[in-house]
């Protein structure tokens, strides 16, 4: 293995030792490079700063919500529902806005919704024995029935000042919805190094009867977990608002399974117990770039769907050899 | 197609190495015909690698394997199984779903026109088959309705059908209470009689010194002995197995428990079958609670351990104060830690280092605000490590790449550090090698020694004795027996239990 690879790895991973080959770590960063260094040579507008931010600005609202599942996944949970989660919040947000003029209650009304549906899903999952799958798959067709009744079927149109900011704005030339992103990521990789919720959500991934032998709460840990990853999809949902301009009832579409894939493409597996966020910002990259670099190599909407597919899929099967 | 010689099985010169550690340094191994040949050894010395190059599952560094007169460099599954090696394990890897006869015939299912199973004819041969070997089992009942021990029993019919001449069983006794064993045992004789060869895999010496024709003996992945089974003693296989003699029988410890109370029950009843236990647990004291399976002793157990906490009747006190926990984190509070049996399963996270699985009931002793002290935990996890003698002494290791002992002991720090005053454990030394379990034991007289108390569930009569003050035999949910291990030998103990049985049975 060359050194540079091994060392970006290196960093990725927590200190702790080498162990055994860690094969699937590099295997996103080989995918990453590989597709920097096609589109390229395909396309030399893709190293362009001003493309690479743009790249950053399309992911952001992805990258939010695939931090919050994040947690979810290494607890051994999973939410489906966070895709129709995201419009719902982003449709709160929008009908404030209009209906009292004032973008700070519309902020709070978004994430209050993301909270309020996580809190939910939290508690239908930690008291039922139905796997997660199901229960949030529930919740999701109930969500989608919401935003649509929340929006008459029609766009919420005109944000004020909310797309002024995460729609036009900047700092340093880096748009605000790109330091939103870096932020979420920063919070949870920090709540899974650093806090006990953190730790109780690797326990109860791992070993669930164990987790419980040792007197963690376990079922009002999945709660707060639900609720943690709640409130970061009613964050994505304010500013995907801001960046439209505008609330619809199917702004999160497909939302779910994009942050599921980017977790699990990340390193995360499905079964729980172990998992960085580094990593799942790694999947989210990988699924911006890939988008961006069909678009600049000229490759058509129906293409792109399938190559997505596929690149997801072999990702995902790599990775089950760590 | 049997060449002449009387050899089975034959391994001549087999290595292996993890990462640049050797596993297996050149052994040599052989199984006559119709022998039972012991294989011993602590855990880490090689056996479980051994058994996986034997089935084919790993392949070996070099070396070779000799079976039905053909040399392989290395097996793989299906070739292990078309020569003629069968492995079963100590809960057999067998489907729950389907019955006792499709799992005897899987994937040789007798088969009518047009491809359809011939379910008559199969449930036939499979009844014919296990009337052969002398086995009762319901071939119809599907099989995730039978015990382990029918299971095993399927499992080796299977190898039998499958005209396996090499059988290979890992801690087969494991899970099978005394008669279980000893009808596996009649059924391993049985089976050597018609030419099988046996190898057998074991923590339980005497089972193989009972059994085996010849024993090998493994340490640090060499073989250090091949002995006579008839000519061998327990003394003697302990001192080669750890390399220096040991003597066969525990010290007791020297301390007396202290007078005053801690633990009281009074006519405690329970969901799980406790019936009307009224019992006092001194402060230091050490209780072995035993019993046949069913008998209330893990019953007992998950009551004070407050798993069981649904419809508990009757009163219980802790250290002076009512005790009535609604929670397994509410046992903990008062300081009364449950140690599971299954440790995988149950009691250690494996995705998580030794210091994280070590801290995991205590955090909030190293937190603030929900921040975790860091520094603070792996330095309390290196010295549980120390205090314990974990091995290795890395405690940002994954639990999962330590040994069984090591895993155990693990365990136990968790609920050291948790402050524990009380430990309830199951099966505290269970498939852990002879060295461990002797700390193990040291450990908990330690602990006692220093004022915690000790109740543990137990079916290893040699060490109900060596460690109890105190031996509680129960039935039927009721403590029916309190013996002193002072003096007592594991024959009497055993009798103890096993008339019980037989008196309720009248």
């Amino acid at each position: 293995m060359s050194s540079p690879a091994a060392t970006v790895a290196q960093a990725i991973r927590k200190p702790g030792g080498l162990r055994t080959l860690d094969i699937g770590r590099y295997t996103l960063l080989i995918v990453l490079l590989l597709i920097v260094v096609v589109t390229a040579i395909g396309n030399p507008r893709f190293l362009s700063v001003n493309n690479l931010m743009n790249i950053l600005f399309q992911v952001s609202a992805l990258g939010i919500v695939a931090s919050g599942q994040t947690i979810l996944l290494i607890a051994g949970g999973l939410d489906l529902s966070v895709g129709a989660a995201l419009s719902v919040a982003g449709l709160a947000t929008a009908l404030t806005i209009m209906s009292t003029g004032s973008v700070t209650l519309g902020i709070l009304a978004g994430v209050a919704a993301g909270v309020v549906v996580g809190t939910i899903n939290g508690m239908l999952v930690a008291t039922n024995r139905a796997t997660p799958f199901i229960i949030t798959l529930g919740t999701m067709t109930f969500l989608q029935g919401v935003a649509i009744l929340m929006s008459g079927g029609s766009p919420i149109n005109g944000t004020g000042k909310l797309f002024d900011v995460f729609g036009l704005g900047d700092f340093l030339g880096v748009p605000w919805p790109v330091y939103a992103m870096i932020v979420s990521i920063l919070a949870m990789f920090l709540i899974l190094r650093f806090t006990t919720l953190g730790r109780y959500a690797f326990a109860i991934g791992g070993n669930e009867e164990a987790a419980r032998l040792s007197g963690i709460p376990v079922r009002r840990i999945k709660i707060a977990l639900y609720a943690l990853s709640g409130l970061f999809v009613g964050a994505a949902g304010v500013i995907l608002t801001g960046i439209l301009d505008s609330g619809l009832p199917s702004m999160g579409t497909g939302y779910e399974l994009r942050a599921i894939a980017a977790v699990v493409i990340g390193g995360t597996p499905l079964i729980g117990g172990r998992g960085t966020v580094i990593g799942t910002l790694g999947g989210v990259l990988l699924l911006g770039l890939v988008s961006n670099s069909m678009n600049l190599l000229g490759v058509g909407a129906n293409f792109q769907s399938a190559v997505l597919g596929l690149i997801i899929t072999a990702a995902v099967l790599l990775q089950k050899k760590t | 197609m049997q060449s002449e010689t009387p050899l089975a099985i034959q391994v001549q010169g087999v290595t292996k190495s993890f990462l640049g550690q050797r596993a297996l340094d050149d052994i040599h191994f052989e199984v006559a015909r119709g022998e039972v040949h012991g294989l011993v050894g602590k855990n880490g010395a090689g056996k479980s690698t051994f058994m996986k190059i034997l089935s084919g599952a790993q392949p070996p560094d070099s070396g070779d394997i000799i079976v039905g007169g053909q040399a392989f460099k290395a097996l793989n599954p299906a070739e292990g199984r078309a020569a003629g090696i069968a492995i079963v394990y100590q809960n057999p890897e067998l489907h729950l779903d389907l019955s006792v006869a499709a799992n005897i015939f899987l994937g040789a299912e007798p088969r009518m026109a047009l491809g359809i199973i011939d379910e008559k004819a199969m449930a036939r041969q499979a009844s014919e088959l296990l009337a052969r070997l002398g086995l009762n089992l319901p071939v119809g009942r599907r099989l995730g309705d039978l015990d382990i021990a029918d299971r095993q029993q399927v499992a080796i019919a299977k190898a039998v059908r499958e005209k396996a001449h090499v059988l290979l069983l890992d801690e087969p006794t494991a899970a099978l209470n005394k008669a279980q064993a000893e009808f596996l045992f009649n059924l391993i004789r049985d089976l050597a009689r018609q030419g099988m060869a046996i190898v057998y895999v074991s923590h339980h010496l005497d089972e193989v010194l009972a059994i085996s024709d010849r024993i090998t003996v493994l340490r640090n992945g060499r073989k250090v002995a091949l002995v006579d089974g008839k000519g061998a003693d327990k003394e003697g296989l302990i001192a080669m197995i750890v390399g220096r003699t040991l003597d066969a029988v525990e010290p007791r410890r020297l301390d007396k428990p202290r007078a005053e109370a801690f633990l009281v029950m009074d006519g405690v009843s329970s969901e799980g079958g406790l019936d009307r236990v009224s019992l006092e647990v001194a402060k230091g004291e050490i209780v072995g609670l035993t019993g046949l399976i069913g008998g209330g002793a893990n019953a007992l157990a998950a009551v004070i351990g407050g798993l069981d906490h649904r419809h508990v009747s009757g009163a219980m006190t802790l250290g002076g104060r009512p005790y009535a926990p609604r929670a397994v984190r509410e046992a903990i509070a008062r300081g009364v830690l449950f140690i599971p049996e299954d440790m995988r399963g149950r009691g250690l996270v494996m995705s998580l280092s030794i210091a994280k699985n070590i801290s995991l009931a205590a955090l909030r002793s190293l937190s603030k605000l929900g921040w975790l002290k860091l520094a603070k935990e792996t330095g309390v996890a290196t010295a549980m490590s120390e205090q314990l003698d974990l091995n290795p002494r890395a405690p940002s290791r994954e639990v999962r790449f330590l040994s069984g002992g090591n895993q155990r002991k693990a365990l136990l720090g968790r609920a050291i550090f948790a402050d524990g005053q009380l430990f309830v454990l199951e099966e505290p030394t269970q498939g852990v090698d002879v060295e461990s379990q002797r700390q193990i034991h040291d450990h908990l007289r330690h602990l006692a020694a220093k004022g915690a108390t000790i109740v543990f569930v137990s079916t290893d009569l040699e060490e109900l004795i060596a460690l109890a003050d105190r031996i509680l035999v129960l039935r039927g949910g009721r403590i029916e027996q309190s013996l002193s291990p002072e003096g007592l030998d594991p024959q009497q103990l055993l009798a103890a239990i096993q008339t019980q049985s037989t008196r309720s049975l009248n």
